[in-house]
């Protein structure tokens, strides 16, 4: 429509202001995508609900945590103060900040399920590897909002946790220790490290995350919804995007905003006692869900095999976890030809398994421990 | 070392020149060792004179090199048994009773030789025990009094601090227990002999044994220790006051101060019993079975009144304090954030605690006023918690309204979606 030199120029002065805009932002092209973009329509079609809703429960986060920020005060003398202040005085701070610790955990569940879902309807076969890879790094990504933001209300749960947390790269030989300093910004957690995790959750996780996510969604468009390798050759049926896929999203999204103010109007997110670094460790430390398999796979370790730190290796074996996560693509070969790969799916199975036999392990109390 | 021997041999020198009296120990010396009386000791199978050498290997003073002829004389350095026990040596065998306290004084009450050892340690315990109705008795000739043996040991003695002493504060009243528990010995001396039974019962035996309250009294801290003597009647609120010192200073601003010294009553004990001190309870005031005002103060007095009133200001502020208590329990186990109001509400616990002090004044409008203000921040908690209600009430309300609008629009949604789909031509 818009063309330079004095015609084109003459032209776009005669828009509406409405076609103005239109013609500025390129309306006509997204509308185009938009028009053009399907969704398969067969029996596993929920799952692709997933990422959209993924996709919104991030954007909850995003609103709620700029809110959170108006208030917030990344100081070891203020922070539980002022997510106090937040939860008792501010009007709506406690729909806000329950919302935004529900969200967050509901978010980290929902992208579980929506990688788990990609695995097993194999959607990260190719042309679709760098799809897979970039939702895999926005997954650990999320993990990482999730150990940075459970510091900063500074309450001893979580400052104790943190310790734990920020001590298992210190395993790691050479570069360990080191690491685990830069995380702390010092030898141990103090408001340092409260003021750094503030940084990578608000501004280093947002920024990258911005980045990854744009990737992710573009290719998503570029290649288009994967349809399971068993259903490819009966041609299935499509819907639009716009408006049916895109309607069905949105009744998703308002069960999960109702759910939100459910939790929080009856569930209020607690806030526990203030931090005190020169106490010792309540009993009963532990961290977020999402970590509590690896916590306690790391605690039945034995302090040496074969002479090497139990420690250690168990930090290693989840390193190559997240690899051996990050390069499915890569790894499985049958997949990517079109074939099925069984195997691949047994491992996912016993993975899934381990890590929730370990949660409702590390869930259990201790033996001998008597709740009161 | 060289000014240890010489501040010995001084020592030495003097109890030789010092008027025949109780023996006195010989100083420690490089000279003297103390093998040849353990050698014979340890090997002979008599029970009285092989269990001392045992147990002297763990005792203070082996450990900072006194030998038994340190106390007993004698020569060690001989392994004939005549030569050894030989009196013209200074061996003196077993020190009588009477002897005894003037026997260990020697080091003990003596400031020059104890710098040696302890600088800290202090030197007044023979003066301190001859006050004691135990060193009174003892001079009198009664030699079934306790003498510094008795307590301490006298051959494996630990020191004070050491957890196995007889006199560290744990173990303090079962070694007062061993005579004081004795019925017939108890009964010479027209004492009682259920006083470790009733101490067993009181809140002090509870902090000290079972808490580890090390600070809690036991026979000692009441009694003294080396002058160990019952208080005097009007002593006993000094002797309290010196732990309670709040309500030692109000009782003796109270009323009660003068009557009880007129009526020859022993201030606290007169309430709160002496050995089976239990914990008090606002009861004390009450006119029932519990009471103790109503043991002095017949009912519709001026004394049964004011102890009435007090009674009940004191349940009052407690009623609501606990009201108060449970309602922002009930707010913090919802959810809401309450923990302002709670520590706010610990002020109520504070008044409550100074009013039931404030009882020692006996009058009423001491605790009067303490109760006012108690009352006054345990309501405004209680008000808190029944703000954080209404609040709490709101959120349920706003979830419904909430709820219900995003049911609408769920519904909208779906109406629109079966609009699309309806329209749509059917597929193949």
């Amino acid at each position: 429509m818009s063309s330079g030199g004095p015609e084109g120029r003459a032209a776009a002065a005669r828009l509406s202001p409405a076609a103005w805009l239109r013609d500025r932002i390129g309306w006509d092209g997204i509308a185009h995508l938009a028009a053009k973009k399907e969704v398969p329509i067969h029996r596993y079609t929920i799952f692709y609900y997933l990422g959209g809703m993924a996709l919104f429960l991030f954007l909850v986060q995003v609103a709620t945590g700029i809110l959170l920020l108006l208030y917030y005060r990344p100081s070891a003398t203020e922070a539980f103060e002022s997510v106090q202040y937040i939860m008792a005085e501010v009007p709506f701070g406690w729909l806000i900040r329950s919302i935004h610790s529900w969200g967050a955990n509901l978010f980290v569940g929902v992208v579980v399920l929506h990688m788990a879902s990609v695995f097993f309807l194999k959607a990260y076969r190719a042309p679709r590897e760098m799809t897979w890879i970039s939702g895999a790094l926005l997954l650990f990504i999320a993990l990482g909002f999730g150990f940075s933001g459970y510091l900063l209300p500074w309450n001893t749960l979580a400052f104790f946790a943190t310790k734990v947390g920020t001590d298992v790269p210190a395993q790691l030989p050479g570069i360990g220790p080191l690491l685990s300093r830069i995380l702390r910004g010092g030898s141990d957690v103090t408001g340092a490290t409260l003021s750094r995790f503030y940084g990578i959750h608000v501004a280093i996780l947002p920024a990258i995350t911005t980045l990854l996510l744009g990737v992710h969604l573009v290719l998503v468009q570029q290649k288009g919804m994967s349809v399971p390798p068993s259903l490819e050759r009966k041609k299935p049926r499509a819907m639009k995007f716009v408006p049916d896929f895109l309607l069905r999203d949105m009744v998703g999204w308002m069960i999960a905003v109702g759910l939100l103010a459910g939790l929080a109007a009856f569930l209020p997110w607690e806030l526990g006692q203030k931090a005190e670094p020169f106490s010792s460790a309540p009993a009963g430390i532990r961290p977020e869900w999402y970590f509590l398999s690896m916590f306690q796979f790391l605690k039945y370790l034995p302090a040496e095999i074969a002479g090497i730190p139990g420690e250690l290796l168990g930090v290693l074996f989840f390193g190559a976890l997240a690899a051996v996560l990050v390069l499915v693509p890569l790894l499985d070969r049958k997949a990517s030809l079109g074939r099925p790969s069984p195997w691949w799916n047994r491992l996912a199975l016993v993975a899934i398994a381990g890590a929730l036999v370990l949660t409702v392990l590390a869930l259990l109390p201790p033996p001998g421990q008597v709740k009161p | 070392m060289t000014r240890r021997l010489a501040v010995f041999a001084a020592l030495f020198a003097g109890a030789l020149a010092a008027p025949a009296g109780p023996p006195t120990p010989t100083p420690p010396s490089t000279a003297v060792a103390a093998i040849g009386c353990v050698d014979c000791h340890l090997a002979l199978a008599d029970a009285r004179v092989s269990p001392p050498a045992k147990l002297f290997a763990d005792d203070i003073h082996a450990r900072s090199g006194f030998t038994c002829a340190s106390c007993h004389g004698g020569d060690p350095r001989t392994e004939d048994q005549e030569l050894a026990h030989d009196p013209r040596k200074g061996f003196r065998g077993k020190p009588s009773p009477k002897d005894i306290p003037a026997l260990c004084g020697t080091c003990h009450a003596d400031a020059a030789a104890m710098k040696h050892f302890n600088p800290s340690e202090r030197v007044d315990q023979l003066a301190e025990y001859r006050t004691s109705s135990h060193g009174k008795a003892l001079l009198r000739g009664d030699e079934s009094v306790a003498t510094c043996a008795s307590c301490h040991g006298a051959h494996g003695i630990l020191p004070v601090k050491d957890v196995r002493s007889p006199v560290y504060p744990t173990r303090i009243a079962q070694t007062c227990n061993r005579c004081h528990g004795d019925a017939t010995l108890m009964a010479a001396h027209k004492l009682p002999s259920d006083v470790y039974a009733k101490y067993s019962k009181s809140v002090h035996f509870e902090a000290l044994m079972k808490k580890g309250d090390l600070s809690s009294p036991t026979c000692n801290s009441c009694h003294g220790n080396h002058g160990a003597a019952p208080p005097q009647v009007g002593s006993v609120s000094n002797v309290c006051g010196t732990c309670h010192t709040v309500f030692a200073e109000q009782f003796k601003a109270s009323p009660h101060w003068e009557a009880f010294a007129e009526m020859g009553l022993p201030g606290c004990v007169t309430c709160h019993e002496n050995h089976d001190i239990v914990h008090p309870t606002d009861a004390f005031l009450s006119a029932g079975k519990d009471g103790k005002c109503v043991t002095c103060h017949e009912a519709a007095t001026e004394g049964a009144r004011s102890a009435a009133a007090m009674y009940e200001d004191i349940l009052a502020l407690k009623k609501e304090t606990d009201a108060a208590k449970a309602a922002l329990r009930r707010e913090a186990e919802a959810g809401m954030l309450v923990a302002r109001a709670q520590f706010d509400l610990s002020r109520a616990d504070e008044a409550l605690t100074k009013a039931r002090a404030d009882v020692h004044l006996f009058q009423p409008y001491a605790v009067q006023q303490t109760v006012a203000g108690g009352l006054t921040i345990a309501r405004t908690a209680r008000a808190e918690a029944v703000r954080s209600g209404r609040e709490r009430d709101f959120r349920r309300k706003g979830l419904i309204v909430s709820l219900a609008l995003i049911g609408l629009s769920i519904a909208a949604l779906v109406a629109k979606i079966r609009d699309l789909d309806r329209r749509k031509p059917p597929g193949p």
